[in-house]
């Protein structure tokens, strides 16, 4: 029997284990990180059976600076809180949303609105982290996005694709290793910006193909020599990611949007929301597994009306198609669905015509594998300024993305000897929304 | 037997004044790397792996002490010296290269600022104070000293920027009282904020409290005109409470852990300040709470302060601390070596705090030398990193990592160079020189020679810290190796260019196997075996000119993206 040359019970023999299992289960197995402190090992895999078939994937829609819910989900037409703008009958009988959503209420059928949304945090700032990681700001203590927690858990091992991409007007394309906190940078977001690819995805052009080989075969050769006396999880480790960045390689017409079909992108609309939706489907058809598109900017402390009558006219055509896509395709059966913002803004409308941020009653809009269909859970009063019924706050937003997910949000982490729930513990998930 | 200390060579530095007398030689039983070593080997009886062979050795040395691998001249003369102490002499010769300094104080940097940007106090202010302290080899314990002393009114802007500590986290005592826990106390008692530690019975809301109390009173001020300094208030007491027993209030006194407060004198009202509270004034009390930290805080009652000290120096050659993580020193996680700690502690404090006794100490022991290559009759049990029975590998960090791809293509040496023809070419520079005492003046030239290198390419290590480097706040050591370094390594810039100036510098060798030997030794800092030698052959036969430079840089690629070089071992 061959000598396995890992210590056993140390992390690095727990890395080598989850080097040899093969699947999507092994990606959450053993999370054994070598030397130092502040590195998280997973107690236990909370990857639920069925995972197994099938990759698990995600997409968020980031509206970013605080869509209003009054325009949106929860319209209050007739009210003096409600606007200019009147509501609208979707495909589901009962569930009205605001007419700047044409196109998404035909889809209303494949969704559920949360419309008792209450996370006590109106700073985008923190709103940003609240909503992104489930947990409230805290100094000196990171968790990580929700993005970094799906790459962790639901990527398969071979897969080569980065596991949490960012698709976002501007950005410098470069892995964010702060948004995956503890985890590591291999489970940051990657900010695809405008069709521009990963860095350093293209060959030297000057490489001539058997120079290529030949570099290839020796540094495989030396990696063999020094693994007959030093073999360790690390290393291997290490070389494995030579054949995933090569896989890449030859994958990157994944990030080439020119490759899609000219009728989609007239679909989908040739402004910038429009191609990033389009990026999204083609990432996700490639088996990226978390993507999150985001749009700018909702913040309308002035001229609310006319900037979402614009912004809502961008983010309805894509994003009805991407889901009418999904659902045509299957993919929506193993995609999970998120439409989300820091914060709603306020019923009250200022002198400029504006909204403020809000966050003690919004909503926000889920689709896709782990969640009903054509449902609404939770109720604000005839005005919107209240919750008055299915209270939930981003903690249980968070638990129930995750168990959407197949993850489970109770399962913990051990980091510097302290256990950490994956989940802040004080959240529970919304079992009524669940499928 | 340890050698003796090197006589300093600069008349600018401090004389080196032990706070207590040096351990006499009859007094210690044996030397303290021999002590070390019969303590680790006790209940490994016989199960470990054998010395690293010379080129394991050196490189793994030159990685520890000046954070990147040996030249390629390096190699040769140590792997050619016959001297049977040529292990002791080469740790003693590289503790007193200038380089030795540079890096120390550049780890100083990454442990006490934690990539923090710049805030009130510039970076290569701080980063001159710290090269000071360590050409000096300022004893650590006045060096921590001297960072709670600073209040950032000191005219020069060196000493100034000792302050960086304070200053640059706002002077928050939630924040100082954490980092000043796990950082000098090797404690992080952040969960101590509301009630003693749930889970460790040793961390106690008093002893966050007693840290928070050396700084509750202290704030950042900015007179106009005048860099940021810190001004305290005379008055404000501490009290705290725990949150499951609300109603019971405590109160403190700056301390340090257990150790007692010292009674606060008190003045007459009206005399409780040296420069009053006022509009655009920077207030004083006439006595500092935070300076006193300065003073409690290294005193030889407060055992944790020199455990810590002695633990990381360990940590910074072992790869991980006797205590582990650095920063749960607790008695339900004992060190792996609760004796070889005490040991290394004890003298640490005996000798002054004399950083580079300590690391000379560990450099010298078998458990340090050892091979990475696990001997066969090892158990499993035995190949735990925490009994040292054969040598750890691990990822290098993304600054040594850097800096050892800047060395093996040659940018380092070429830099070298041009900082070594300028300073000759400067008659000022040359008159300075030899003014100087003979040996002071060669050492003074090959610190500015080293610090010009180093400070021209810094610059360039960027794209090493995004890519290999962990997020600000994290720590900061390996994690999981990722796509995108393969891709930058595989396709990127610099090292594509790089590889370019390698090329150039070894196509004049026309002798094959002598080619073969500089690229080893150069990369891999090793010779070539024999089936190496033959793929050098191979790659390069009946190539030349462009062609020759082609395949150079291919051939040369392939050993700087091998997993040999890429970890430490």
């Amino acid at each position: 029997m061959r000598r396995c040359d890992y210590a056993c019970g140390t992390r690095e023999h727990a890395l080598s284990r989850r080097s040899f299992l093969a699947g999507a289960a092994s990606a959450a197995a053993a999370a054994a990180l070598p030397f130092g402190g502040g590195l998280s090992t997973l107690a236990q895999p909370a990857v639920a059976a069925d995972l197994q078939s099938r990759q698990r994937q995600f997409l968020v829609l980031w509206l970013y600076g605080g869509v209003s819910q009054l325009e949106t989900w929860d319209p209050k037409h007739g009210t003096d809180t409600g606007g200019p703008f009147r509501s609208i009958e979707t495909s589901v009988p009962g569930i009205r949303i605001s007419e700047l959503l044409p196109r998404t209420a035909k889809l209303m059928h494949l969704m559920t609105l949360v419309r008792g949304v209450n996370t006590g945090e109106d700073d985008h700032g923190r709103g940003d982290v609240l909503m992104q990681t489930g947990r409230p700001q805290m100094p000196g203590v990171q968790h990580p996005h929700l993005g970094s927690l799906m790459s962790r858990f639901l990527t398969a091992a071979d897969n080569p694709l980065p596991g949490y991409i960012n698709v976002a007007p501007y950005g410098s394309g470069a892995v964010n290793a702060a948004d995956a906190a503890f985890l590591g940078p291999k489970y940051g977001s990657m900010t695809l910006t405008d069709g521009k690819a990963p860095a350093n995805l293209d060959a030297d052009p000057g490489l001539e193909p058997g120079l290529d080989a030949a570099r290839e075969a020796l540094r495989k050769r030396l990696n063999e020599r020094f693994a007959r006396s030093r073999r360790s999880a690390l290393t291997d480790a290490y070389t494995a990611t030579y054949d995933q960045a090569r896989q890449l390689m030859e994958r990157k017409e994944v990030f080439d949007l020119s490759k899609e079909p000219a009728r989609d992108v007239e679909r989908y609309g040739s402004h910038d929301l429009g191609r990033h939706c389009l990026m999204a489907r083609r990432l996700l058809m490639s088996g990226v597994t978390f993507v999150k598109v985001s749009h700018t900017n909702y913040d309308t402390h002035n001229e609310n009306f006319d900037f979402h009558l614009e912004q809502l006219d961008e983010f309805d055509r894509p994003f009805a198609a991407l889901l009418e896509d999904l659902h045509v395709s299957g993919m929506l059966e193993h995609t999970t669905v998120v439409v989300k913002s820091e914060f709603g803004r306020t019923p009250n409308i200022n002198h400029l015509y504006g909204r403020d941020h809000w966050s003690k009653a919004w909503s926000i809009a889920v689709a896709g594998a782990g969640f009903q269909k054509g449902t609404v859970y939770g109720a604000t009063n005839d005005r919107g300024t209240e919750v008055v019924d299915g209270q939930v706050s981003a903690a249980d937003l968070f638990h129930t993305y995750l168990r959407a997910a197949g993850i489970d949000p109770t399962d913990d982490y051990s980091i510097n000897g302290r256990d950490v729930q994956i989940a802040d513990p004080r959240g529970k998930a919304i079992e009524e929304i669940l499928a | 037997m340890e050698s003796a200390l090197p006589s300093l060579v600069f008349s600018l530095v401090l004389a080196f004044a032990p706070s207590d007398a040096p351990p006499s030689e009859e007094a210690a039983a044996a030397p303290l790397h021999e002590r070390i070593d019969a303590l680790i080997e006790a209940p490994l009886e016989g199960r470990v792996s054998p010395p690293a062979d010379d080129a394991e050795f050196l490189r793994r040395i030159h990685l520890d002490l000046h954070g990147r691998i040996p030249s390629q001249a390096e190699v040769e003369a140590f792997l050619a010296d016959q001297d049977p102490e040529k292990r002791s002499k080469i740790v003693d010769r590289l503790l007193e290269a200038p380089e030795f300094a540079l890096r120390m104080a550049d780890h100083w940097d990454l442990v006490w600022n934690e990539r923090r940007p710049d805030k009130h106090v510039k970076a290569p202010h701080w980063r001159e104070f710290l090269r000071r302290a360590a050409f000096e080899n300022r004893p650590y314990d006045r060096l921590v000293a001297d960072i709670f002393a600073a209040d950032g009114s000191e005219a020069d802007p060196v000493e100034r920027a000792a302050s960086k500590f304070v200053l640059d986290r706002d002077a928050d005592p939630h924040v100082l009282a954490r980092d000043v826990g796990r950082l000098f106390l090797g404690r992080d008692m952040q969960c101590a904020q509301c009630h003693d530690h749930p889970l460790v019975d040793d961390y106690k809301q008093a002893h966050y409290y007693g840290l928070f109390a050396y700084f509750s009173r202290s704030a950042v001020v900015e007179v106009p005109g005048k860099p940021a300094a810190l001004a305290e208030k005379a008055d404000g007491d501490v009290t705290f409470a725990s949150v499951f027993k609300s109603k019971v209030t405590h109160s403190t006194l700056p301390r340090v852990l257990d150790r007692p407060a010292d009674p606060e004198p008190s003045f007459a009202k009206g005399d409780e300040y040296r420069v009053a509270p006022g509009t655009n004034v920077r207030h004083l009390p006439r006595r500092s709470r935070r300076a006193l930290l300065a003073e409690e805080l290294p005193d030889p009652e407060v055992e944790a302060f020199a455990r810590n000290g002695a633990n990381r120096l360990w940590a910074l050659m072992m790869g991980r601390g006797l205590v582990h993580p650095l920063d749960m020193d607790h008695s339900d996680n004992p060190p792996s070596h609760p004796e070889v700690l005490e040991a290394l502690t004890e003298e640490f404090v005996a000798c002054g705090y004399d950083v580079k006794r300590i690391l000379r100490a560990i450099a010298n022991t078998r458990a340090y030398q050892r091979s990475s290559v696990p001997a066969d009759h090892l158990s499993d049990d035995d190949l735990s990193p925490e009994r040292y029975a054969v040598a750890p590998i691990a990822p290098l960090a993304a600054e040594p990592f850097g800096w050892s791809v800047m060395r093996a293509l040659g940018i380092v040496e070429s830099y070298r160079s041009a900082a070594e023809s300028e300073i000759e070419r400067d008659p000022r520079l040359k008159a300075i020189f030899e003014a100087m005492p003979e040996g002071e003046g060669a050492a003074l030239r090959a610190r500015m020679v080293a610090e010009r290198v180093h400070d021209r390419l810094s610059p360039s290590l960027g794209t090493f810290h995004n890519v290999f480097g962990a997020a600000p706040g994290q720590p900061q050591d390996a994690s999981d190796p990722t796509v995108q370094q393969a891709l930058l390594l595989l396709n990127g810039e610099p090292v594509k260019s790089w590889l370019g100036t390698i090329a150039a510098q070894l196509a004049p060798i026309e002798d094959l196997d002598k080619l073969a030997e500089a690229l080893h030794s150069r990369i891999l800092s090793r010779p070539p075996d024999e089936q190496e030698r033959a793929a050098t052959r191979e790659f390069l036969e009946n190539r030349t000119g462009e062609a020759r430079t082609a395949a150079l840089k291919q051939l040369a690629w392939a050993l700087l993206a091998s997993a040999e070089f890429r970890h430490r071992h």
